[in-house]
């Protein structure tokens, strides 16, 4: 045991995603990774809230779809936060539905995100509750302690804050490149990068 | 405990400046180049310009280099304040539909699907069956997707405070068309007429009256009719009838103005010949209330030939001042029971909708309605100058690309701040600005256009206001090499080029003993790399309690350096774009460009110790 390297805090994917050990994925079978993605330690996410109820199972014969949480490339999620797919009375049953995360995503420390979907260029600050079924579009900024309430819709290029959430801001055209996480993304890790200038 | 601060960079847009805002920027030919590339006059032109940051006027004209535009053609910096905007696209920003701007004239501003935000928190309302458990074994059915497959009738609930239609006695027949079903209904579920059918219905009315109702002036309706009507007459129907009434007035005080020319040309005979909507009129209409001249006597004898409005058909709204029963009423609910301002704020005024009059209106929970979702926009931006577009937006609600879009960061370099931490330095937390204490800083500069740029550094030896700090730039000019492509840099070995202490004047620079004694020094850079170059700057604050111990202003404690920045650079005299293409044919002649602006850097705040 003693010959062999000291174990990296990450785990490092084929795809290039750094999965801190520290860090709790429960159902990782339900879990879809696009690459390149970041888990902190200490982050959660929920795989095992799978569907209950599958859309069509008789229209098809392909497998049912048993993702729970679909995660794009380049997203990063800090330390504490936790992915939750959302979940409703669907015709009197209970279920939960998938939570997908675009590209370039960074979830910030205690964030809990239960949005049914996350677009790409999306920064969600620190202490952020997302609600149920939340719809957010590309390229949103969510300042720290917001509380998105359920079922809400934030359109593209929004910046929200609030008890409940409200737009206060719009990003403006020469901010679009400060949600790219590619640099971010070689900054921690095993062998990490330090911070470009 | 006070969030950490966190440096900034503030640029003034060129708008601020009335005297050269309307000058374009001298235009770039070989000849017209007038910059000087000595040290030393680097003074005169912030002699020229003396900048505080703390003027009330800056706050207008500073902002983060991410909300600037660029305008190619004038070769200047474009603010948010002096850009002229256009609406390319409205949308809703619930259900994200696009509405046609023909829409807007018509159904106002707001969504009229079934978008609503909840008049107590804001929050987003969702429709809900009332029905609360359905027959779990009416289930299968699983293509159905939709998300209210139960039975009506339906409700709008609050997702984020529970606040439910139920509460102001609302609910629907269908889960969709909401607004149109909530236009006829009164809090409470009473329906409610709509602009349209109160016109028709008092149409029936006054034939059903008989032709008594238009000779008698204001008592000519049964007393339940007028109630009934008067609680009907809302902001656009009482407008209009005013609107009538005061055009037939004037029709009367001036019979001959139609007709004659001749007349319109007089004070007293402009009404005829303008029409009742042209502004002059509307002048005169007021001038009946404000003027108390003898000149005009002549006009007012005339006008005074006008009535003002007698009854309801000619607009009259009695006021009605017996609050009793809201006081009753505010008894009964208590303060819970009323609505904050800001609640009564959100509320719209929805004229198109038949409104109830504003007196006494929305007081109390039980009379607050969903609010509809304010439409939102997609704009294109122009150039106040040349009206070139700067930036524009794809119309379709759903894409997030642009066609056109020049941002200032594609052109003049970014300002980054950070505390310099020295390995030696026993400072625990360098960031802390003490009083007397020399602190330093580092700027890196990061050259974003494809050439190499020349950076030239200005700042007062003492910052303005009441508590002056010392500033030292210690390389104010700087050579920032080209935005090169990352690949080009990979093959040549880039990081041979980030190297420590580099002097401008190569004869000197002899600093290479190792890291450690790298120190901050006079008219050298602190680092350099691809495209950027830090520099330092050292400050000594300001005590905050000399001479003698003052109550502090708002952010006087702030230590802000108002800094000038020049930036020259060459281009190729064909292609007028900045990115010209690297390694195009030498022969052509090069433009000297330049670009100079003030700009503030907050560095942090001085402490009271
Ligand atoms: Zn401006
Ligand atoms: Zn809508
Ligand atoms: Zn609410
Ligand atoms: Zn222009």
């Amino acid at each position: 045991m003693s010959r062999r390297p000291p174990r990296g805090e990450y785990i490092e994917t084929d795809t290039g995603n750094k999965v801190a050990r520290k860090a709790t994925l429960v159902g990782t079978q339900n879990i879809m990774l696009g690459g390149k993605t970041v888990i902190m330690p200490e982050a959660m996410i929920r795989g095992d809230l799978v569907r209950t109820l599958q859309p069509s199972p008789s229209s098809s014969g392909a497998p049912p779809n048993n993702t729970a949480v679909a995660i794009g490339r380049y997203c990063f999620l800090s330390r504490g936060c936790c992915l939750r797919p959302p979940g409703r009375l669907y015709k009197g049953l209970f279920t939960y539905m998938p939570l997908r995360l675009g590209d370039h995503v960074f979830v910030g420390p205690g964030s809990v995100v239960q949005a049914a979907t996350v677009g790409n260029y999306v920064h969600i600050g620190a202490k952020v509750a997302i609600g149920e079924f939340a719809i957010i579009k590309d390229y949103v900024r969510i300042l720290d302690d917001t509380v998105v309430p359920p079922n809400m819709v934030i359109p593209s290029f929004s910046i929200v804050a609030g008890q409940p959430a409200r737009v206060i801001g719009e990003v403006p055209e020469g901010g679009h490149e400060a949600f790219e996480l590619r640099e971010l993304y070689k900054t921690v890790g095993n062998n990490p990068q330090p911070a470009p200038v | 405990m006070a969030p950490p601060f966190t440096p900034y960079t503030f640029i003034q847009c060129p708008c601020s400046d009335s005297s050269t805002f309307n000058r374009r920027s001298p235009p770039s030919t070989p000849t017209t180049h007038h910059f000087h590339s000595d040290n030393d006059d680097n003074d005169d032109d912030d002699d020229e310009h003396p900048f505080d940051p703390r003027a009330p006027r800056s706050n207008y004209s500073l902002f983060p280099l991410e909300y600037l535009l660029y305008c190619e053609d004038c070769h200047q910096i474009r603010c948010p304040r002096c850009v002229a905007e256009e609406i390319v696209t409205y949308y809703c920003p619930s259900c994200l539909f696009e509405v046609p701007s023909s829409n807007l004239k018509s159904e106002g501003n707001r969504c009229t699907r079934s978008c609503f935000q909840c008049p107590v928190c804001i929050g987003p309302l969702s429709v809900t069956s009332l029905e609360s458990h359905p027959d779990p074994n009416l289930i299968p059915a699983p293509d159905n997707t939709s998300a209210a497959p139960h039975g009506g009738p339906y409700i709008l609930i609050c997702s984020h405070c529970a606040w439910s239609s139920t509460e102001v006695g609302i609910q629907f027949d269908k889960p969709n068309s909401i607004h149109a079903q909530l236009a006829k209904l009164r809090n409470g579920g009473n329906p409610r007429m709509t602009a349209k059918e109160r016109k028709e219905r008092r149409k029936d009315l006054a034939q059903s009256l008989g032709s008594s109702y238009s000779a008698a002036s204001g008592s000519g309706y049964p007393s339940h009719f007028a109630d009934e009507l008067d609680l009907d007459l809302d902001l656009e129907t009482q407008f209009s009838n005013l609107k009538l009434f005061y055009q037939s007035q004037l029709a009367n005080a001036n019979p001959g103005g139609g007709a004659s020319g001749g007349s319109a040309s007089g004070s007293g005979g402009a009404f005829g010949d303008l029409g009742f909507t042209s502004p002059t009129s509307l002048s005169r209409i007021l001038n009946i209330y404000t003027s108390t001249s003898s000149q005009d006597k002549k006009a007012k004898s005339r006008i005074g030939t006008m009535r003002e409005a007698l009854d309801r058909d000619e607009g009259l709204k009695i006021a009605n001042l017996d609050e009793s029963e809201a006081i009753a009423k505010l008894h009964a609910e208590d303060h819970a029971g009323t609505v904050s301002t800001s609640q009564l704020l959100n509320q719209t005024p929805q004229l198109h909708l038949g409104e109830p009059h504003l007196h006494g209106r929305s007081r109390f929970a039980s009379e607050l309605r969903p609010i509809p979702y304010l439409l939102r926009t997609k704009r294109s931006k122009r150039c106040p100058i040349c009206r070139h577009i700067i930036s524009k937006p794809e119309a379709k609600v759903l894409t997030t690309r642009f066609r056109i879009r020049l941002v200032a960061g594609s052109y003049i370099p970014s300002i980054t701040i950070r505390p310099l931490s020295l390995p030696n330095a026993s400072t625990p937390d360098p960031s802390a600005l003490r009083p007397s204490k020399p602190a330093q800083f580092v700027l890196t500069f990061k050259n974003p256009i494809f050439e190499p740029v020349k950076i030239t550094l200005a700042t007062p030896a003492l910052t303005p206001g009441r508590f002056p700090s010392k500033v030292t730039v210690l390389c104010p000019q700087f050579d920032i090499d080209a935005n090169t492509d990352v690949w080009d840099e990979a093959l040549k070995d880039g990081d041979k080029r980030r190297k420590k202490g580099e002097s401008m004047d190569s004869a000197t620079g002899g600093n290479n003993g190792g890291q450690h004694q790298h120190q901050p020094a006079a008219g050298k850079i602190w680092e350099r790399g691809r495209n950027w170059v830090s520099i330092v700057v050292e400050v000594v604050p300001a005590s905050l309690r000399k001479p003698m111990p003052v109550v502090l202003k708002e952010d006087e404690d702030l230590l802000e350096i108002p800094m000038f920045v020049r930036i020259e650079w060459e281009t190729d005299a064909m292609g007028d774009e900045v990115g010209a293409v690297l390694g195009k044919d030498r022969d052509l002649p090069k433009l000297k460009r330049e670009l100079a602006y003030w700009c503030v850097l907050g560095l942090g705040r001085v402490s009271d110790q």
